[in-house]
């Protein structure tokens, strides 16, 4: 099924890849997520998963720390 | 920076913070700077004077922000200074080794239709080392506006920077630079709606593309702005046209705009730059694992802190100590060439008192800066503030707000001055707000003299009752303040965790000493007016002691509001003392007793006075009400007049409260 490859990024484990497909949340967290380099077509890498603590994810050489509430409004196509 | 700036040219620093904008700061200004605040927020700006080839420019280092919305009070700051025009050359301080998200605030700063741009291509070593490589002379023309290469910290090509920005600032290169250039519904929607703007005045101050753009984004900014020229009913039909263009992308605009703007990056991108390699796991992302994790992160997070306070107290008390020795013997060395009483009086015990009391917080606040700046620079502050971030979070802070908080058990002074590193004007304020109740060093030896005297058995008990009490309240307040009283939403959890790096020491120290001697200006004003007026009310019209003074006679008149909660007037005038610094509470005490500083005469003498329990009361209102002249200073300096009265208020009223419930309680409990 299609739907299976969209999770949202606070589903994801360590070492899995993806691409972001959408922000949901706020206008004031949307913007400031993309102004640091998360956006539609992003692609990451989950370095760290929330579990226990923080989501640590890569894109290209920059790494992110993001607390749940925020992982939980970005959506990702897996594997990618 | 005073009346000499003026005539100056103006080059601003703008740049995504950890991009080493501050280094290049530092090394093109060296001492010749100042640090303040934006007028009437929180944010700090630095200010310097570069010179080269003799002659003089004011460089201005803007914010470091990752966009330029009207979301966050920092990236507007950088927004206005640049939409105003104040700058006659701007640099974009880029990081070379992140390229991509670097070069989104490139294009926000020259969608904004500024021409005077230089590109400063920071860390171009570390961008090496990770496998890029640049094409310089192809990146300029590209994106049409000059591109440096630079090593901050070892200063490769900095000589060149100033060069350029010499040259661009007297006219002598004017660049021609790219704008992104978006899809087609969202071209013809700008189109559109910088047609309607340009009837309007906003032409001769805008650029209308850059004021169309952000409409489309619903920039609460830019909509009140157009809104004044436009009116309502002009501005529902555009907005209502924007709706149209959302529902064919089913989604806000402002997405899509950053979107494709990242998009339009890419593309040019691979014009002068070779890909990275591969994302892989480094050594970095291990460490990052264990700093980060709820138990061995902590653990390492308290090891670096308990080194820290050592760094800040062990060095800077014995410093403290001795300038406080020295401006004592200086005044007692003053003290018999001043023939008048009154003169002598405020000279001696007013002014050099005071002013030692300025200086002698000095070293604190300076060792400080060093510690912070050092945790800043060399990346392990990202990972203090993720550790913290769901224990603080509870209560509406953000894991950065553990750092001022842990200082403030030395002293709230520096602690104060620490809530200039959280990234959201709303934090600082709540940080430096709820601050003053955690118990200082000086507080420590009020209560554990309180609790040594009147509950010998159970010294430490009652001791770690009170300091638990006030973090308690604390928190609480937090979570009070942040829900009534301080406006702005929490900001969402996103950190950038930049590489470990070996600090830029000598940027460092100027910063550090430059942070401190804007602490000295500030808050000494406050500092040394609270000293002599202090200094008045103790000696007039009779000196303390015979119930004659000022003091006295306050203490007195405000005894019926005390009495609430036990507290008689002697306490009252030593809460009074308090104010200049808390130790003065049993300080005052001894001189109302008459038994100076014997404090087994004293403890005898105020047992014989008082309850345990009005003694536990006193030690916990002196915890919690006023916070030290050194400490509302602080707060002024970093918050402003409204923020310092704030606080003062709001401590007040809450010590009067708990004073009056716990004795209250107390009471009826028989105690």
């Amino acid at each position: 099924m299609v739907m299976d490859m969209y999770v949202r990024l606070s589903q994801m484990h360590e070492g899995e890849t993806g691409i972001v497909v959408d922000i949901h949340g706020g206008p004031g967290a949307r913007q400031k997520l993309m102004g640091m380099g998360i956006t539609p077509g992003t692609r990451i890498m989950v370095i760290k998963s929330g579990r226990p603590g923080p989501y640590i994810i890569a894109i290209g050489n920059m790494r992110l720390a993001l607390g749940r509430g925020i992982a939980e409004k970005i959506l990702i196509r897996r594997g990618a | 920076m005073g009346s000499f700036t003026q005539g100056l040219k103006v080059i601003a620093l703008a740049g995504n913070p950890n991009v080493g904008k501050t280094t290049i700061f530092n090394a093109l200004t060296g001492l010749r700077q100042h640090v303040g605040n934006w007028p009437g927020v929180t944010v700090e700006k630095k200010e310097g004077i570069m010179e080269y080839k003799g002659e003089e420019f004011l460089v201005v280092d803007l914010p470091g922000t990752y966009s330029l919305t009207a979301h966050a009070v920092d990236e507007l700051v950088a927004r206005n200074f640049i939409l105003e025009g104040n700058a006659d050359v701007i640099v974009d301080v880029v990081d070379a080794s992140c390229l991509m998200r670097n070069l989104f605030l490139t294009m926000e700063i020259l969608e904004m239709g500024v021409k005077n741009v230089v590109i400063a291509l920071n860390k171009i070593d570390i961008a090496k080392k990770k496998g890029a490589r640049f094409d310089i002379k192809k990146m300029e023309k590209v994106l049409g506006i000059p591109v440096i290469p630079t090593n901050a910290k070892s200063g490769q090509g900095l000589d060149e920077l100033r060069r350029v920005i010499k040259a661009a600032a007297e006219g002598k290169i004017v660049g021609n630079p790219i704008s992104p250039v978006y899809d087609e519904p969202i071209e013809r929607e700008i189109e559109h709606v910088s047609k309607v703007l340009e009837g309007t005045p906003l032409v001769e101050k805008y650029n209308v593309r850059w004021l169309a753009i952000k409409l489309l984004t619903r920039d609460q900014e830019v909509i009140k702005l157009i809104l004044r020229y436009l009116g309502q009913t002009k501005m529902d039909e555009i907005l209502q046209h924007i709706s149209e263009v959302e529902e064919y992308y089913k989604r806000s605009l402002d997405i899509v705009i950053a979107n494709q703007k990242y998009e339009f990056i890419d593309k040019l991108m691979h014009q002068f730059v070779t890909h990275f390699g591969e994302v892989r796991e480094t050594l970095s992302d291990q460490l990052d694992k264990i700093l980060t994790h709820p138990v061995y992160g902590i653990i390492s997070l308290l090891a670096v802190f308990y080194a820290l306070f050592k760094f800040v107290f062990t060095l800077g008390t014995p410093i403290q100590e001795w300038l406080g020795g020295v401006f004592d013997a200086l005044g007692s060395s003053i003290a018999p060439h001043i023939g008048d009483e009154m003169l002598r009086g405020l000279i001696v015990d007013g002014m050099i008192g005071g002013v030692g009391a300025v200086l002698s917080f000095f070293p604190l606040v300076f060792l400080l800066f060093i510690a912070m700046a050092i945790l800043e620079d060399s990346g392990y502050m990202a990972r203090a503030a993720t550790v913290m971030e769901r224990i603080m979070r509870k209560f509406g802070l953000p894991g950065k707000s553990f750092i001022p908080m842990v200082l403030a058990f030395g002293c709230n002074v520096p602690a104060v001055m620490a809530t200039r590193t959280l990234d959201n004007e709303r934090d600082r304020i709540l940080t430096m707000l709820i601050n003053p109740l955690v118990p200082c060093s000086a507080r420590m030896v009020v209560i554990t003299f309180l609790a040594g005297a009147f509950f010998s058995a159970h010294q430490a008990l009652v001791a770690v009752g009170i300091y638990a009490i006030s973090i308690l309240l604390a928190l609480l307040s937090a979570l009070f303040l942040g829900k009534f009283l301080i406006k702005g939403e929490e900001s969402p959890f996103v950190i950038e965790l930049p590489d470990y790096l070996v600090p830029a020491w000598k940027s460092v120290i100027i910063h550090s000493w430059e942070r401190s001697k804007e602490f000295l200006r500030k808050a000494g004003t406050v500092i040394l007016a609270g000293a002599i007026a202090i200094w008045y009310l103790s000696n007039y019209p009779a000196p303390i002691g015979g119930g004659l003074s000022y003091a006295e006679k306050l203490g007195e008149a405000v005894e019926p509001f005390t009495k609430l909660m036990g507290l008689d007037w002697r306490a009252a005038v030593s809460l009074i003392f308090g104010i200049i610094a808390k130790e003065n509470v049993i300080a005052t005490y001894g001189i109302i007793y008459g038994v100076g500083e014997s404090e087994v005469a004293l403890a005898t003498l105020m047992k014989n006075a008082m309850t345990p329990l009005q003694a536990f009361v006193l030690g916990l209102v002196t915890t919690l009400y006023l916070p030290c002249i050194a400490t509302i200073g602080a707060i002024r300096a970093e918050g402003g007049n409204k923020w310092a009265a704030v606080a003062v208020i709001y401590n007040l009223a809450l010590s009067s409260i708990v004073g009056i419930l716990v004795y209250n309680i107390g009471l009826l409990l028989g105690l």
